[in-house]
């Protein structure tokens, strides 16, 4: 089996032009390598999981959360209707706030990018609103919005909106003069310039600010929920955590962790699979 | 070869050019005839691409005019394919879609331009690549994209800003008899700028010299070989002729501006402020 699949890739590093035998050489050698990546990281983590235990269980009270309280609770709260309804909640409300931040995001700053009048007047002010913590606007967001999942989604999309568009603003600065020429000595009109040549090169800075705003937005559910006593994951871990039990509140936290991870997998994937030409140049 | 007394298809008549205080081009004026091909040589930096851009109307001079098929050039022309130095391919497209943008850009669909694109891709020795895309391509092969990219709108003006010049010589020797043969079957008006004194007598009818601070012409030289053209081409009489005069020319040019930065930058800017209050 394994020999089989060394001599397939010897096969493609031939047709890639490489020296069959160094070809393969170099897939024995990062396949070497992503297995002492992957047995590097499973002792790294047993070895904070034990850590953990071993203090809990040697100076903390029984309430504080450890990995075999967690691992205790994990099948009561798969059971709990309302955990369900929580973690539907707040990631259907991120979900949706980043397709809005994606969409407005991508628009202003491929526009502050491309158009350097609009760039001189706004970037102050983009700027400033980037510095200001969002999480303090959250009490005036539930007074204008009232104490309402739409208050929790317009602190997603502030807090997604702005890597974005610094991110693709960068993009649209960057774009090379050589391809604008090219749309134009070819008579493209004006929307096929955006949406044919400024929309794609910014894509991976589009794809960066993403990656960045994930993590902004939830921060921005979560201290939503938290202020506003929404229904959702941020609000179960804080009502958890004040009924002392932990463990209930961590399985929440790993939730919202591997939904961090996985849309950072998908961008990532992305960029590999969809994008083959950004990797390589 | 001149077709000086019939229609041009380019005509460059008294062009100047600034950017800002510093004048580029000065007062200059040539035809380039519909199946012509016309090479501009010149010092780096004479602002050969400059003129390039003002035919292709991507930007606009501060005197004179260029007009395509007796029309002034106001803004990109209709039918003038344009190949670029470091090819301006698009990295997310394919070749078939960076070959069919001048088309698609136009509102074709890409199921109309498959026939014309496909030929075209043959025609540059590319078929079996068309949906590699850029990165995937050796320098020669992406600037034969590049080439059929601007064949694929049927020009009747080719503009080529040193083509070959980011190209390894090898590569560059065969593109160059190549671009010959394609332009025997497509013939079109077509300036091409080099700065390699042997590839503008290998490809041009006529050869524009610029020379002097503001550039002007400083000659139009008739190459005076006949098409078809062939390697054989460069070890003939004419041919040495030709570039040996255009060697003197040009090297006269590139003394005077290396004399002129060592004399100082006061009396030039003096000149230029005297070219400039007049």
């Amino acid at each position: 089996m394994s020999t089989g699949l060394a001599s397939g890739r010897r096969v493609i590093g031939r047709l890639a032009g490489a020296n069959g035998d160094a070809g393969g050489a170099r897939a024995a050698a990062s396949r070497r390598e992503r297995t002492q990546v992957f047995l590097a990281r499973l002792a790294a983590g047993l070895g904070i999981l034990v850590l953990w235990q071993v203090c809990a269980m040697a100076f903390a009270p029984a309430y504080i959360a450890r990995p075999t309280g967690i691992l205790g609770q994990l099948p009561a709260v798969g059971g709990d209707q309302a955990f369900w309804s929580a973690a539907g909640s707040t990631l259907l409300a991120v979900v949706e706030g980043l397709a809005i931040a994606i969409v407005i995001g991508t628009v202003l700053g491929l526009v502050m990018g491309r158009m350097r009048d609009i760039d001189r007047a706004l970037r102050l002010y983009v700027d400033s609103f980037y510095a200001m913590p969002i999480v303090a606007l959250v009490p005036l967001l539930t007074v204008w919005f009232g104490y309402t999942p739409t208050a929790r989604l317009a602190v997603i999309v502030m807090e997604a909106i702005l890597p974005i568009v610094f991110s693709v603003a960068e993009g649209g600065r960057t774009l090379s003069a050589e391809f604008t020429d090219v749309a134009r000595a070819y008579r493209a009109p004006w929307w096929r310039v955006w949406g044919g040549i400024a929309l794609p090169a910014s894509l991976p800075y589009l794809l960066a600010g993403i990656d960045l705003a994930i993590g902004r937005a939830l921060v921005g559910a979560v201290v939503a929920e938290f202020i506003a006593s929404l229904n959702g994951l941020g609000y179960y871990i804080l009502f958890n955590v004040r009924s002392f039990r932990e463990n209930d509140a961590m399985v929440a936290l790993a939730v919202l962790v591997v939904f961090a991870l996985a849309v950072r997998g998908l961008v990532g994937l992305f960029v590999r699979r969809g994008l083959p030409w950004y990797r390589a140049g | 070869m001149t077709e000086l007394d019939g229609n041009p298809m380019i005509r460059v008549d008294q062009l100047t050019k600034r950017y800002g205080e510093r004048t580029v081009l000065s007062d200059i004026t040539f035809d380039v005839g519909p199946s012509e091909i016309v090479s501009i040589v010149g010092p780096s930096g004479c602002g050969k691409t400059t003129l390039l851009r003002c035919v292709a109307g991507l930007t606009q001079p501060n005197g004179g005019k260029v007009s395509i098929a007796g029309t002034a050039v106001t803004e990109p022309p209709e039918g003038v394919g344009m190949v670029f130095q470091h090819f301006g391919l698009f990295p997310w497209k394919t070749v078939f879609g960076n070959v069919s943008y001048g088309l698609t850009v136009q509102g074709m669909s890409r199921r109309d331009a498959v026939p014309r694109v496909r030929q075209l891709i043959g025609m540059v020795g590319l078929e079996g690549f068309e949906q590699s895309y850029p990165h995937q391509l050796s320098g020669g092969m992406q600037q034969r994209a590049g080439l059929a990219r601007a064949l694929a709108i049927e020009p009747r003006v080719l503009v080529m800003d040193e083509p070959f010049a980011s190209l390894d010589a090898q590569t560059r020797d065969l593109l160059q008899l190549e671009m010959l043969r394609i332009l025997e079957q497509r013939p079109a008006a077509t300036m091409f700028v080099t700065h390699s004194i042997d590839e503008a007598v290998l490809m041009g009818d006529r050869i524009v010299i610029l020379t002097g601070h503001p550039s002007h012409v400083h000659d139009i030289v008739d190459v005076g070989i006949a098409r078809p053209r062939g390697r054989e081409v460069v070890d003939s009489e004419r041919f040495r002729t030709v570039r040996d005069y255009l060697w003197t020319v040009v090297m006269k040019g590139q003394d005077e501006q290396l004399a002129r930065a060592s004399q100082g930058d006061g009396e030039a800017s003096d000149r230029h402020r005297e070219r400039t209050a007049e």
